[in-house]
């Protein structure tokens, strides 16, 4: 959708996020304040202001082009590789604000896990592509890697299927398992966050199903924060949704009132499916 | 004009594409059933409905294909051929003259008229009889050091009788080339004895025992001693240049390698004086050679390097001849301007060239590659280097060389030996060519090769892998070292093969940075530091042209042409197929699921 169409809809729409969060009680992980992102000319987000729960599940729902992405891959700095960007605003995780002056761009990236929207594991091992993470901060103490690669196998439920081939390609495995390899590695170093770029879009029903489930199970420990296409699924997995147009977030709120009775008419026009 | 498509070229393909879509225009025209849409028939356009060019493209390929066949068996064909025994014929002329050779090959021809007005009546009848042509055949005389040549062409008409007697021998020689002719007598021990073959044969049998046991004292035992004493001396040089022939320091040094020159001379004496033992020894074993007309020459049984009654073979002794020379050539040293023998230092020298090659090229191309692709700043300095390294790859290689001798023997090699060779100067060491010298200019040479396939490889690496590596917190280095490499590893090596095979097919700049007609020594011995960089070595390609065109009798040198190209091809097909092995093995560590 071009920017024209964008005035014609009105600013007012776009002036204020409606916001309704459903508290978690253990405090914010993550506060996104007033974050502005450019790429060259073009503004891909505007002032975008979220504060993502300790332990909750935050999905980033909206049409194709609407910034999701953009937002998500700007908690974890993934977007530093593209040239010709600029930002403002900040991004505070923890206590640190991740934009601001001096800060160390693989020591944030080691405090998040990402899963991307199409399984990606490397060229190696089941067991080594679970440990990496670890392997790249030096660690090599065989115990500690088998420890860690079991239990990230197991919190991902792909232990029974996996333990008897750790030596094997990760790339022998099937699509959906690949993912759920991929989702292993994010958690293996014990993330604050883990950040996934619509997870599910490459695979089936069963593997969705299975991945979602896997997803309520690790609510509570870490703090996600998920993008998905399929309304559906960020109703079945998440806390707190938020509904994002044209660079701006329009409404995050609690899941199941902004699916049953949004408070924006944006949002009520998307989840009913009248545009987008 | 559907019929006619459809019964002319088979209904399969794109071929039977076209026909059905002809039919379906014929049945439009019937007006059957009407398409939304109308093929086109045949008389508006031939491409509209058909493959015209297919027939050119199919052709083009068949035509490549049946070029490089033909190609590799003419190669394989002579290099294969080349060393089976071939028959003696005594021909006799109408003049009376008597020779006898190896038919080697044979053409036709229309003879001049200076030939024709110096011939009989007899010899012009039979040229009419044949419309004027007359074959002729080339006959290897051989016998070089009687006829001062290998070869002589024999016209049909000059023909009286053509024989093949038993009694006609092959020698070959370590000196003077292959003789033909009978044995006139052997002298064993200084006592003439009669010639029997099987005597002969045992005999000539010890005798190359004594001469390998000669070749191994000068060549091992004297060449060692006189590779110390030239050290010695160059310690003595170098005694005089760092401490002064004056001093009391230089003075002790020069003392001591003189004292050790006289111990290795002594030694040296020894060994002389075994290898004069032997050598008197073995001239009393002799053989006397008779050729056709019944000149004769007396050699030492010893230089008889293999012999056999070319007219009175069977199938297995033809077969242990062929093997034997097989084994001949690659194992053994050249002889008689390498128009003989074996080709074992050139093989070594291609081989390790090439090694040494890979070694340097790999990981220079490697790196270079990764920092244009990961790490530069793409934009316009980046392309005009990329473009330049394309354009590298078409530099005429001789250039190269130029640029080798220059830059890599005069400049670089200069250098070293001033600083640390200075006693052997004015002698080059390194400021000459030489097998480290060689290698370098050829990694220069192909390491475009090498850089463009591997930034194809690196750049094929999906940025999702990298993205996912980043994510884990690797930093840039342990994201292109433990994913981005291993994933474009298999691209890499094709890069390698591709700038091996190139490598080891060089002729041209070699000739100017270190490749010699005939090394003195490998560039490996048992001599510290053991593998000596600096030495010049032989090449497989260089010894194609020099034998086929350098040699004082070409016609002689041409079945080791096509042999020395054989193997040479085998040798670049073996060192590919290694290398391809080892990617596949590589690649199949990576290989993908299906889904």
């Amino acid at each position: 959708m071009s920017n024209s169409t964008a005035r014609s809809l009105g600013d007012a729409a776009f002036q204020r996020t409606v916001c309704h969060v459903k508290e978690s009680g253990l405090g914010t992980a993550l506060d996104i304040r007033g974050f502005n992102l450019w790429y060259g000319e073009t503004q891909a987000l505007h002032g975008i202001d979220m504060a993502v729960q300790r332990g909750g599940v935050a999905a980033l729902i909206g049409p194709s082009g609407c910034g999701k992405s953009t937002l998500l891959r700007s908690i974890n700095r993934m977007n530093d590789l593209i040239d010709d960007l600029r930002v403002s605003g900040s991004i505070v995780v923890g206590e640190q604000d991740i934009y601001g002056p001096g800060t160390d761009v693989i020591a944030l990236r080691k405090r998040m896990g990402m899963v991307f929207q199409k399984p990606n594991p490397f060229a190696m091992s089941i067991y080594d592509n679970v440990v990496y993470p670890l392997r790249v901060d030096g660690i090599s103490n065989r115990r500690i890697l088998d420890e860690t690669c079991e239990r990230a196998l197991k919190s991902a439920a792909l232990w029974n299927e996996a333990k008897d081939r750790l030596q094997q390609s990760a790339l022998s495995l099937s699509g959906g398992k690949q993912q759920r390899l991929c989702i292993a590695r994010a958690i293996a170093a014990d993330p604050e966050v883990l950040l996934m770029d619509e997870p599910c879009s490459a695979l089936d029903p069963i593997a969705t199903a299975r991945i979602e489930e896997l997803i309520s199970e690790l609510k509570g420990s870490y703090t996600i924060v998920i993008v998905t296409h399929n309304m559906q699924q960020a109703a079945r997995v998440s806390d707190n949704t938020a509904f994002m147009y044209l660079g701006r977030l329009i409404e995050y709120g609690a899941t199941d009132e902004v699916f049953t009775k949004p408070r924006s008419g944006r949002t009520e026009d998307y989840i009913t499916g009248r545009f987008g | 004009m559907s019929d006619a498509i459809t019964s002319d070229v088979p209904a399969s393909g794109p071929a039977g594409v076209a026909a059905v879509a002809a039919r379906q225009a014929a049945g439009t025209g019937r007006g059957e059933e009407r398409p939304s849409r109308r093929v086109r028939s045949l008389t508006a356009d031939v491409s509209a409905v058909g493959e015209p060019a297919l027939w050119a493209f199919g052709g083009a390929l068949a035509l490549g294909i049946v070029l490089i066949a033909g190609f590799l068996f003419l190669v394989a064909w002579n290099g294969v051929t080349t060393f089976w025994p071939k028959p003696i014929a005594q021909v006799e002329l109408r003049d009376g003259t008597l020779l006898a050779g190896e038919p080697t090959r044979s053409s036709r021809y229309r003879p001049g008229e200076n030939i024709l007005e110096a011939l009989t009546a007899e010899e012009l009848a039979f040229i009419e009889a044949n419309d004027g042509f007359s074959d002729r055949v080339l006959y290897k005389t051989a016998n070089f050091d009687l006829y001062g040549d290998d070869f002589r062409w024999v016209s049909d008409f000059e023909v009286a009788e053509v024989l093949y007697p038993e009694a006609f021998h092959l020698f070959e020689r370590e000196q003077w080339g292959t003789f033909v002719g009978r044995v006139d007598g052997l002298v064993i021990d200084n006592q003439p004895t009669a010639f029997d073959y099987r005597l002969m044969q045992r005999e000539q049998r010890e005798a190359r025992q004594r001469f390998r046991q000669m070749r191994r004292l000068e060549r091992g035992e004297i060449g060692a001693i006189n590779y110390r004493i030239d050290q010695q001396r160059l310690a003595i040089r170098r005694a005089e240049l760092r401490h002064g022939a004056e001093s009391e320091r230089g003075a002790a040094m020069i003392a001591a390698a003189q004292a050790r020159i006289a111990e290795l001379e002594a030694e040296f004496a020894i060994v002389q004086a075994r290898v004069n033992e032997i050598r008197d020894l073995d001239r009393r074993f002799r053989v006397i050679l008779a050729e056709v007309n019944g000149q004769t020459r007396e050699t030492e049984l010893s230089q008889i390097v293999r012999f056999y009654p070319a007219n009175a073979l069977g199938l297995m002794d033809s077969l242990g001849i062929y093997l034997s020379r097989w084994w001949e050539f690659l194992s053994t040293e050249p002889r008689e301007a390498n128009t003989q023998g074996g080709v074992l230092p050139a093989i070594f020298g291609t081989v390790a060239m090439t090694l040494l090659m890979v070694i340097f090229v790999a990981p220079f191309g490697v790196i270079t590659a990764l920092y244009l692709r990961e790490y530069a700043q793409q934009g316009r300095l980046v392309s005009i280097v990329r473009i330049s390294v394309n354009n590298l790859a078409g530099v005429p290689s001789i250039v190269y060389g130029v640029f080798g001798l220059g830059f890599f023997a005069y400049t670089l090699g200069g250098t070293i030996d001033q600083l640390f060779y200075a006693e052997n100067l004015p002698n080059p060491t390194f400021g000459k060519g030489g097998i480290l010298w060689a290698s370098l200019t050829l990694a220069l040479l192909t390491v475009p090769v090498v850089i463009v396939a591997s930034e194809e490889a690196l750049a094929a690496v999906p940025r999702s892998m990298r993205e996912g590596s980043l994510a884990c917190g690797a930093s840039k280095w342990q994201t292109i070292r433990h994913v981005v490499l291993p994933k474009a590893l298999p691209g890499i090596m094709t890069g390698i093969i591709l700038a091996m095979a190139r490598g080891a097919g060089e002729v041209a700049p070699l000739m100017l940075v270190g490749v010699v007609k005939l090394a003195p020594a490998l560039p490996i011995d048992q001599f510290f530091p053991f593998v000596h960089l600096d030495r010049s070595f032989m090449h497989l390609g260089f010894h194609i042209f020099d034998v086929g065109f350098q040699s004082r009798n070409s016609e002689a040198g041409k079945p080791m042409v096509f042999v020395t190209t054989l193997l040479l091809l085998v040798l670049i097909v073996a060192m590919n197929a290694m290398a391809i092995y080892v990617r596949n093995r590589l690649k199949r560590r990576y290989a993908t699921a299906q889904f």
